[in-house]
């Protein structure tokens, strides 16, 4: 979890302003995290940021602090924005491919890029990281969205549970599996 | 909302998630975990950054809590990027957002809507009920006909028909020639009274014809005050030079208490006896039944009659009083006593006839019951009794519209919250669909 410098807000209006205030300067680079690695689309992530933040100051009042953290709960948010920009996505058309992220240099789709550029001696922990990024590229959405949940915006694993809509034990046995599975892609790969 | 048993973690699941979170703590892990740690490390580094520029975009925004721009106008940028000439055409007709609050409004007004036509239509799609007091005067008032010129005797019956069989004279009277308007049985005795009692008596036109009038008359009056009412009845009857055939005055100071009046009145005093009557104190009419019967024709018959036999004898005595033989005056002695015996049965049968035109013939009963408070009417009445009558009517009424509207809302709002779970289960699925085929 990364802390954001952001600039000064006004005076919170009340508590519920200065508990969002918080909610965005410790969770801003969480949520993008979070929905650029389930998007694969810059742009879009960073619209649904947007939208996923613009929708909890809307709803602030409608937080449920007995219905669980409010991490969780902003990225249930996020979530179900990202899930319907994929279904928007969805009923335009089906995409040939993940346009490329000009602000990537690593690429998204693949591993050509200036990491992938020289494969010499001592160049192993960037082919390690290029594989990974590969291999996350390449799991389902579903299990994508787990270790961006975990490793990318640095859910716990009672919020994974949370936002996901599952019981905490089930929600650490699919975290596993999908760590194995990237771990065989992996391997494989290098 | 938990309601599953939560499954145990599996050991090495739990030992290998263990691992994780130690890494990312930054703390140290076992040698055998490092493969499992390299990778944490990895896919964290991997975290993918914001934009400066769209961050401070962002914080601009958060800055001013989000407020504005509109909510979906906001485009940081332009998405997404199409390869050209590959842009897939744009659904035609923009998606409708569902606007709840609008969409609540017109529900609410609906449901108002449907209740007041409920509330307001119940009551004058049903039967009207008498309105203690002044709905069935109305009603009675409007019913009532006039006996037309051609019958020969009208009825008018205020209350229940059954009531003019308790009257001896009322119940001779033969239906036939006296057609009767009854108006159906009163919703309650007592709710009648005042209206009953306030109707104009009957008078037969004064053309000469010979009617036959007779009366019934039903009060209520409370337990204690039957002596009283009893009293009255005797005062009003001797006041209009009436009779007192016979009485029957049972006091017991309970609602069992009851009293019997047999009168005659001379039939030019019935309209003023039958309207003091009916202002007795402590009483109550509870119904009113007037009966007139035509007679005109009988009366002349009988007086033609007595006249045909009394010239008879007239007749036979100028015969007697020249017969000659012993035989013919016997036969003439004969005659002449037929005719006397017709003559004196004659008079006895139209002075009967005639005491019956003359004289008509009233019951009363009074009967012991709780009386009914009298309708208020004007501000003179007002006291805490009726206010406190009126408050309970008026939360009478409250309740039944809130329970009406109760049930109209309950069925509406269940069913409401079942479209909206329903909607809610319908895109939570297709969220999850739209993630699987991602």
């Amino acid at each position: 979890m990364i802390e954001t410098p952001t600039s000064p807000a006004p005076p919170p209006r009340d508590d519920a302003w200065l508990r969002l205030e918080v909610l965005y300067r410790t969770s801003r680079d969480d949520v993008y995290a979070y929905v650029f690695t389930l998007l694969h689309d810059r742009a879009a992530a960073e619209d649904v940021t947007a939208l996923a933040f613009e929708r909890a100051y809307r709803r602030r009042r409608t937080f449920d602090r007995r219905r669980g953290e409010e991490r969780a709960w902003l990225f249930g948010i996020a979530r179900n924005a990202a899930l319907d920009e994929l279904r928007r996505r969805r009923r335009f058309t089906v995409m040939l491919a993940d346009p490329a992220d000009p602000a990537d240099p690593a690429g998204v789709a693949g591993v050509a890029g200036p990491d992938a550029g020289d494969v010499g001696e001592g160049c192993e922990p960037i082919l390690r990281r290029a594989a990974v990024r590969t291999a996350l590229a390449a799991l389902p959405a579903r299990e994508r969205e787990l270790i961006a949940l975990k490793f990318h915006a640095g859910l716990r694993n009672a919020e994974l549970a949370r936002v996901l809509g599952v019981s905490e034990s089930n929600a650490g046995t699919m975290l596993h599996r999908a760590i194995q599975k990237l771990r065989k892609a992996c391997d494989e790969m290098v | 909302m938990r309601w599953f048993e939560e499954d145990p973690l599996d050991p090495e699941i739990g030992a290998a998630l263990e691992v994780i979170e130690a890494t990312l703590a930054g703390e140290a892990v076992d040698p055998r975990d490092a493969d499992l740690a390299e990778l944490a490390l990895l896919l964290t580094a991997g975290r993918p950054t914001m934009d400066p520029g769209f961050a401070a975009k962002l914080d601009g925004r958060a800055a001013s809590h989000f407020l504005a721009p509109g909510p979906s106008s906001i485009r940081l940028r332009a998405r997404p990027q199409w390869p050209r000439g590959e842009r897939p055409a744009q659904p035609q007709g923009r998606r409708h957002r569902i606007h709840w609050p609008e969409l609540g409004g017109l529900l609410a007004a609906l449901t108002a809507a449907f209740v007041a036509i409920v509330v307001l239509g119940g009551s004058g799609g049903r039967p009207s009920q008498p309105v203690k007091g002044t709905a069935v005067a109305v009603q009675s008032t409007f019913t009532r006909t006039p006996p037309t010129p051609s019958s020969a005797a009208g009825t008018v019956v205020a209350t229940s028909s059954a009531a003019s069989t308790r009257h001896p004279s009322l119940a001779a009277v033969p239906s036939a020639a006296a057609p009767s308007v009854s108006v159906p049985s009163a919703a309650a005795r007592s709710a009648a009274a005042p209206s009953v009692a306030g109707q104009a008596i009957l008078r037969p036109p004064a053309n000469g014809r010979k009617i036959i009038q007779a009366a019934q008359l039903d009060l209520t009056t409370p337990p204690s005050r039957i002596d009283d009412v009893a009293q009255q009845v005797f005062d009003v009857v001797g006041a209009e030079n009436g009779i007192v055939q016979s009485s029957r005055v049972t006091a017991t100071g309970n609602p069992d208490g009851s009293a019997d009046f047999q009168l005659s009145v001379p039939s030019q005093n019935l309209p003023e006896t039958m309207a003091g009557l009916s202002r007795l104190r402590y009483a109550t009419v509870a119904s009113r039944t007037d009966t007139t019967q035509d007679v005109n024709s009988q009366y002349t018959g009988d007086q033609n009659q007595l006249a045909d036999a009394r010239a008879l004898r007239t007749s036979l005595l100028r015969q007697l009083a020249g017969a000659s033989t012993q035989t013919q005056i016997d036969s003439l002695n004969a005659q002449i006593h037929d005719a006397e015996a017709s003559i004196a049965a004659d008079q006895v049968t139209l002075g009967r006839l005639a005491h019956q035109i003359s004289y008509s013939q009233i019951a009363v009963t009074i009967d012991a019951a709780t009386p009914i408070p009298a309708p208020v009417t004007g501000s003179s009445g007002f006291n805490l009794g009726t206010a406190a009558h009126d408050a309970r009517r008026v939360l009478t009424v409250a309740a039944g519209v809130a329970l009406i509207a109760l049930a109209v809302l309950v069925p509406v709002g269940l069913g409401a919250a079942l479209v909206a779970w329903i909607a809610l289960a319908l895109a939570r699925r297709r969220r999850e669909q739209a993630l699987d085929g991602a």
